[in-house]
């Protein structure tokens, strides 16, 4: 049986796994209320809460983005495996602090947050529609990176038997199918599924790579052979970089919308610390592979464009899938975790837009359950337009990732700074997020992505982080506590 | 929990992320002459190794100081850490 046929095959046994997956979750729910839908009813815990975090953690950015990026630059991303690891340590200061309160008040989206926090002030409901804005963008942006991923993936699975673009708007219909129907507990469910094939799928890539090339030493000597810079110790310039990527992705990721619910959707505190316990070491099983997955592509593939890399995964399963049968059969494995992946992540970031649209950006209350019906619509409007956007080839996955952050990381001190610090005022919280997005979206329209090596968005941040403190401190008022 | 164990806990938890900070500013190469050929290690680059060390290092702090961490659920529970509503 050819590749593309078995492809097809293992697609259609995963779609209709995920189908079945879904009926169960509807029959699981309990009522029709947003929390149910958009947080499985407050119900999940450590093993499911673990993968689905997971899950949702490790997207086509990692399986698609993070192997291209590394085959442009060398070892040097091995920063990757310090960025992803710097989200679960960034949480110390959100979930312990947030948690509570969130539970205690029935907080369904972010914007929650941001209006009970400052909700005494006239400048709250600003606060939590600029908030909400960024958050939808950035999650869109995420949502689109997912498809462009997705299409990538099932044209080479298939063997460009099915097309990219029929890929893309198949496997977006499917998504909008399971998640509608099933809402979270679809989502989380099938990202156990999907976490644990990618799990499986990486390990048998790397040991099948790594016999191929003659180890790790094999894959650097071959390195050294046709691109010597690619080991040799970084600049200043790209340790810069390093830090400030580490930073970027650090803080931006803690305030992903789908992860905060996920903080809200833990069945108890005790889930939530074991599962976030666990996720310190997935960086190292998971990052740090597909790194080692794009750097031993570069002797294999020698002169790929900047768009072209991105398709190094892929391309490395194709050349496996020729080694035999079993090779087939377990390439196909890692294709179909891939995807699995990647659909993960999609399904999430749509459940998540769904719900701020509805409850933060079109004012519906989060305990009617007309309100779950209103996100669901809301989130195949955006899918639609998303799957429109996907069609058109453009900017590589990790340009997309970087400026998703540093939209986001715009959020931080609305989240950080307001858990940690009661003199913050609203007012400050808004010209703070003004200030650093029209350094962020300008500096990026300009073309001053980086300066020095620090992303425009960590230095927006700065100056977002300079004008919210500034501000509260000199607007508060007299004998106010700010500190 | 007894009062003594919720304050060992927290103490530890800021000892371990202290050790993160560090092991961060150790995994990023910036002590090293730039362009220079590196030592392999494991088939490794030297620098790549030292990272990869840290970051193995941090994992495991990091896990540690996750199971110390008291996340209350709801603000009743709040007393350990002085959580209170900002």
């Amino acid at each position: 049986m050819s590749f593309s046929t078995l492809g097809v095959i293992a697609l259609g046994i995963y779609i209709g796994g995920l189908v079945v997956m879904a009926v169960f979750a509807r029959r699981a729910r309990v009522d029709l209320g947003p929390a149910d839908h958009f947080l499985a009813g407050r119900g999940l815990g450590a093993f499911v809460l673990f993968l689905t975090l997971y899950a949702t953690a490790y997207s086509g950015n990692s399986l698609l983005g993070y192997p291209g990026e590394a085959y442009r630059r060398g070892y040097s991303f091995i920063m990757a495996t310090g960025f992803m690891m710097s989200i679960i340590v960034v949480f110390h200061a959100l979930v312990p602090r947030l948690r509570p309160v969130a539970i205690t008040h029935g907080f369904v989206t972010p914007g929650d947050w941001v209006r009970h926090r400052f909700g005494a002030e006239p400048a709250s409901d600003r606060v939590a529609t600029a908030v909400s804005i960024l958050m939808a963008i950035a999650l869109a942006n995420f949502l689109f990176a997912q498809l462009v991923a997705m299409g990538i993936v099932v044209g080479h699975v298939t063997d460009h038997a099915i097309p990219e673009w029929a890929g893309v708007i198949g496997l977006a219909g499917f998504i909008l199918f399971y998640e509608t129907f099933g809402g979270m507990r679809a989502v989380a469910w099938t990202d156990a599924v999907q976490g644990i094939l990618m799990l499986v799928g990486l390990a048998f890539l790397l040991s099948w790579l790594l016999g191929e090339s003659g180890g790790l030493s094999g894959i650097t000597a071959e390195l050294a052979r046709v691109r010597p810079e690619a080991l040799a110790v970084p600049d200043a310039r790209e340790c810069a970089n390093w830090a400030s990527t580490v930073a970027l992705l650090g803080l931006a990721s803690v305030v992903y919308p789908q992860a905060i619910q996920r903080v809200y959707a833990a069945r108890s505190g005790a889930s939530l610390k074991r599962a976030l316990s666990l996720m310190s070491f997935m960086p190292l099983t998971t990052t740090l592979v597909v790194t080692l997955i794009g750097i031993a592509a570069i002797p294999r593939f020698a002169h790929l464009d900047r768009l072209g890399a991105d398709a190094v995964m892929p391309s490395l399963l194709a050349e496996w899938a020729t080694a035999g049968p079993g090779a087939t059969l377990l390439a196909i494995l890692v294709f179909v975790g891939a995807l699995a992946a990647i659909m993960s992540t999609a399904d999430s970031v749509l459940l998540s837009l769904g719900s701020i649209l509805a409850i933060d950006l079109f004012g519906r209350s989060n305990r009617d359950p007309e309100t779950t019906h209103f996100g669901k619509r809301a989130a195949m409007a955006v899918m639609f337009v998303a799957v429109i956007l996907a069609l058109v080839p453009g900017l590589t996955l990790w340009r997309l990732l970087e400026l998703k952050m540093e939209l986001l990381i715009q959020c931080v001190p609305a989240f950080l700074l307001a858990l940690h610090w009661p003199g913050l005022r609203a007012s400050a919280t808004f010209y703070g997020i003004a200030a650093g997005g029209v350094v962020a979206i300008g500096g990026a329209l300009v073309g001053f992505g980086r300066i020095g090596g620090v992303h425009i968005g960590v230095l927006g941040l700065g100056v977002n982080l300079l004008v919210a403190v500034g501000w509260s401190v000199m607007s508060a008022p007299p004998g106010r506590k700010t500190a | 929990m007894s009062a003594a164990t919720s304050v060992r806990r927290r103490r530890f938890r800021w000892v371990a992320l202290g050790w993160i900070g560090v092991l961060y500013v150790a995994s990023i190469p910036w002590y090293r002459e730039t362009g220079a050929v590196p030592d392999l290690i494991f088939g490794l680059p030297d620098w790549v190794v030292v990272a990869i060390g840290c970051y193995l290092g941090v994992a495991i702090v990091n896990a540690l100081a996750w199971l110390a961490t008291e996340i209350p659920d709801s603000l009743e529970r709040d007393d350990s850490e002085g959580t209170d509503e900002p």
